[in-house]
């Protein structure tokens, strides 16, 4: 049918014609990332400093005082700062390597029918709600926690072992791709010399795969920081900076949650929360960033 | 005994010892490998398991059809099921078109240059935003702005947004893997570009692009903190809480977990937890299986390739 | 091509004219405290079966969240234990008094806590339950978060002056306080008579002596409670007052669920 249609010149033009609208509707599509984007930062930037254009609150007071009590004035938002680090820190300590460790078996090691069984495996992992992470969280793990240590089970312990659960799908599929992409003469090669496995993975894969790797670790941070749900349901959120792995705090998803529903519109509170999660934008965007110039370097 | 290996130490090391020690290393670095593995999926076997344990006792008909309670006990998630199931067609409704036709924008059209630089960047900052981010930005633009209070619409449009890179990259990653000969052979027989990717490139790319969808679908369905201050946080009650009405306000199944927890005064709420988790692993289980057979089915379908 | 862009149109027509249908029944959302939820929703459930047309949506969040969301217009009603200082234009509606419990897990061996010895506890100079006559074992404070009523009241009522520590946990409403108190060994908290009354794992405790029951409360010698309002934003309409008016119509529902009615506090008091 194509082809009877564009015989004859009326028949090319209404070919032509529908070529020119089909690619506009489709560049307006793209397009329509950017805007969405630039929206979503405009609104974000535009709130998240009304703390400081409107309530002249200095930048590092929000950022380095741990004093965060807005019905007097005081906005310090440090707690969850260290908080949102801290845990993000314990998840990449924790899940990083054993991640890694998974990608490696998956790219190197497994036999082809492993690799099938496994795949579907991480897709289910991934697919898990976040509140369910939580919710296994809050029965079963912050007992456990309580039962083992004598403190309630809140805590830093409790969110760093959900979180690194969590960004495991994350940095196993993707270290799994970094080093299945690296060219097999480079594993032949090392064999060839006489190097065990291991010395291969170690010695060559490894650092070949370097960018790769990190961009892994990275956006495994990225899911990290961002996550909210799970982090609630076991963190304690206490307004207090942690003085060890089992005391609760809160981390900056948590608190808006919990209190931007009653934060009254044009309180210094209200404010506090938005810059919060403009501090949220930021960092998605610096690893966004990160991972282009990982990704630069390999080439 | 004790002297030999001390002499052995100080010398230097034979070939023969190295090369034991490096097949030590190699053999402790392999099974340390299965075994993270293996830990993996001993995680995920054990959080299966103990969900089914915690959650088979209250999984029942009436369970699933039942209205929720908010005072007393014996209360449901029926209309949570329905909003659930309602947010995510309504979300795709809106992320489908959109995230492929960029997507073939993307992969079939665009040079290399500054516009799809922009547009790869963009995807990827979208798709790193927090969902609580996200959901604050649905709530000015939804809520307050546009004044629809706490809809479904407002929901699914937040969750649009959150998906929309995903879903992009599904459909970039399914149109890449058609061989160039496909487009060749449709263009050598005069089709134009649009033609061509209509008739030739996307038939052979819908199972991969269905796989994806339905996998996105699963966490479409799952999504909680974007939809707290946007579809809110209740359900109508009797016969309305089933409506077709997208104005309304729609708790889905994830934010009832939360719910129930942190603001309900109900006394059963670890059953309504356990029972509402079950549900949610059970839909990703189901949205998983489909995804690969469907996937598969319409390859063979529209390829004849299995 | 030209009929799906027609289909889209139309559907995404279809979708933005719906609100303009919906009005036609009648629907009302509240949203707010959740000290006062339970009433609201139960007097919800039993207004819809008597009238087929009403629909209403309720929900929680907290005080503040129901003063912000009528103030915002998100929702009809605002349930809140605690005035709307910072909005004239709202106006209230009192269809309730309610007290608070404190309550510990049972673990903790106290059944009875002077004014003082819970403002150590709760700042945090006292954090054995030892210290204040109990089994000995570190204890956990839990608060609610800042939006919430019943935390203001707590804070007017029994702290002072006397700041609440951020230490130790905090629970978003009063139904996960009620079952984090249960769940944790050596915890205290505070929350409404509705969310307490027959929960397990908890003991209300008295405070000086006096203990926290809906007879303590009318005569004024339990002092922990607060009158709870409905907000609407601007002089309700017919169809709000009707189901504001119900709310405090059922004498038994409104007891069984721990509230007062107002009409029947022997004392009255300006509002926190």
């Amino acid at each position: 049918m194509a082809l009877a249609q564009n015989i004859g010149k009326a028949g090319a033009a209404r070919a032509h014609r529908h070529e020119f609208v089909a690619k506009m509707i489709l560049r307006s599509a793209a397009g329509f990332v950017i805007v969405a984007i630039a929206a979503l930062i405009a609104y974000l930037a535009s709130e998240g400093t009304k703390l400081f254009t409107h309530d002249h609150v200095s930048p590092l007071t929000f950022l380095f005082s741990p004093n965060f009590n807005p019905d007097a004035g005081a906005p310090g938002s440090l707690v969850f700062i260290v908080g949102s680090l801290a845990i993000t820190l314990f998840a990449i300590v924790v899940g990083g390597p054993f991640g890694i460790a998974v990608g490696i078996f998956m790219s190197e090691l497994a036999p082809r029918r492993v690799v099938d069984a496994m795949k579907p495996a991480i897709e289910v992992l991934v697919g898990i709600p976040s509140i369910v992470y939580g919710w296994l969280g809050l029965t079963l793990l912050v007992p456990f926690i309580r039962n083992a240590t004598g403190s309630n089970g809140f805590g830093l312990l409790a969110a760093g072992i959900v979180l690194s659960v969590m960004i495991l799908p994350t940095i196993i599929t993707l270290s799994e791709d970094a080093l299945r992409v690296q060219p097999i003469a480079l594993r032949e090669g090392s064999l060839a010399l006489g190097a065990t496995r291991w010395q291969t993975i170690w010695r060559v894969l490894l650092p070949a795969a370097a960018s790769g790797l990190s961009v892994a670790v990275i956006l495994g941070i990225a899911r990290a920081i961002g996550e909210t749900m799970a982090v609630q349901l076991v963190i304690g959120n206490a307004g207090v900076l942690p003085k060890g792995l089992l005391s609760a705090t809160a981390a900056l998803p948590t608190e808006i949650v919990m209190d931007m529903s009653g934060a009254q519109q044009g309180s210094l509170l209200e404010h506090a929360l938005f810059s919060m999660a403009l501090l949220l934008l930021l960092i998605a965007m610096a690893l966004i960033l990160a991972v282009r110039i990982a990704l630069r370097k390999r080439t | 005994m004790g002297d030999v290996t001390i002499t052995r130490a100080r010398g230097a090391r034979t070939a023969a010892d190295r090369v034991r020690l490096r097949r030590f290393v190699d053999r402790l670095a392999t099974s340390l490998l299965w075994s993270s593995a293996i830990a993996v999926l001993l995680i995920l076997a054990f959080f299966v398991g103990y969900i089914f344990y915690l959650g088979a006792g209250t999984l029942s008909w009436q369970f699933l059809v039942s209205p929720p309670s908010e005072v007393t006990a014996g209360g449901g998630i029926g209309p949570e099921i329905y909003n659930s199931f309602y947010i995510l067609v309504l979300t795709l409704f809106f992320t489908v078109p959109v995230a492929t036709a960029a997507g073939i924008y993307l992969e079939e059209y665009a040079e290399p240059g500054l516009f799809r630089t922009i547009v790869q960047f963009s995807a990827e900052s979208l798709a790193t935003v927090p969902s609580i981010v996200m959901g604050l930005f649905g709530l000015l633009i939804f809520v307050y702005l546009l004044g629809w209070k706490f809809s479904a619409i407002g929901g699914a449009l937040t969750l649009t947004l959150l998906n929309l890179p995903a879903l992009m990259r599904v459909t970039q990653e399914a149109i890449a893997g058609v061989p160039a000969t496909y487009r060749e052979a449709s263009m050598a027989l005069g089709a134009t570009k649009w033609q061509t990717i209509v008739r030739a490139v996307l038939p052979s790319a819908i199972g991969p692009l269905t796989t994806g969808i339905v996998l996105i679908a699963g966490r479409i369905f799952g999504e909680t903190a974007a939809l707290i201050y946007t579809a809110g946080v209740s359900v109508s009650a009797g016969k309305a809480a089933y409506d077709l009405n997208p104005f309304r306000s729609a708790e889905t199944l994830a934010v009832h977990v939360w719910y129930t927890h942190a603001e309900s005064v109900v006394p059963d709420v670890a059953r309504i937890g356990n029972g509402s988790a079950l549900v949610l692993l059970l839909m990703v289980l189901i949205f998983n299986v489909t995804a690969r057979l469907l996937g598969r089915f319409l390859t063979i379908r529209f390829t004849g390739k299995a | 091509m030209h009929k799906t862009a027609l289909g889209a149109a139309l559907l995404l027509a279809g979708v933005l004219a719906a609100p303009s249908l919906a009005l036609a029944d009648t629907s009302l959302s509240a949203a707010g405290s959740t000290a006062l939820l339970p009433l609201v929703k139960e007097a919800a459930a039993q207004y819809q079966q008597a009238h087929g047309d009403v629909k209403i949506a309720v929900a929680g969040g907290g005080s503040g969240t129901g003063i912000n969301q009528v103030a915002a217009k998100a929702v009809d009603i605002g349930n809140s234990d605690i005035l709307a200082k910072d909005h004239p234009e709202l106006v209230d509606h009192r269809v309730a008094v309610v007290g608070f419990a404190v309550i510990v897990n049972s673990s903790a061996g106290v059944k009875n806590l002077t004014k003082k010895q819970l403002q150590d506890i709760f700042s945090g100079k006292v954090t054995n339950w030892k210290d204040v006559g109990g089994s000995a074992g570190k204890i956990t404070t839990i608060n609610r978060p800042r939006n919430s009523g019943t935390r203001a009241v707590f804070t007017k009522t029994i702290m002072g002056d006397v700041a609440i520590s951020a230490e130790g946990l905090t629970e978003d409403a009063t139904g996960s306080v009620v079952s984090t108190v249960g769940t944790t060994p050596g915890s205290i908290s505070y929350a409404a008579f509705s969310g307490t009354r027959n929960k397990p794992g908890i003991a209300e405790l008295a405070i000086d002596g006096v203990t926290p029951t809906d007879g303590n409360v009318v005569t004024g010698k339990y002092p922990l409670w607060s009158y709870e309002h409905m907000y609407t934003n601007g002089p309700s309409n017919a169809a709000t007052s009707r189901f504001i008016a119900f709310v405090t119509s059922n004498r038994s529902t409104v007891h069984k669920l721990g509230y007062i009615l107002v009409r029947d506090m022997k004392v009255s008091e300006t509002d926190r």
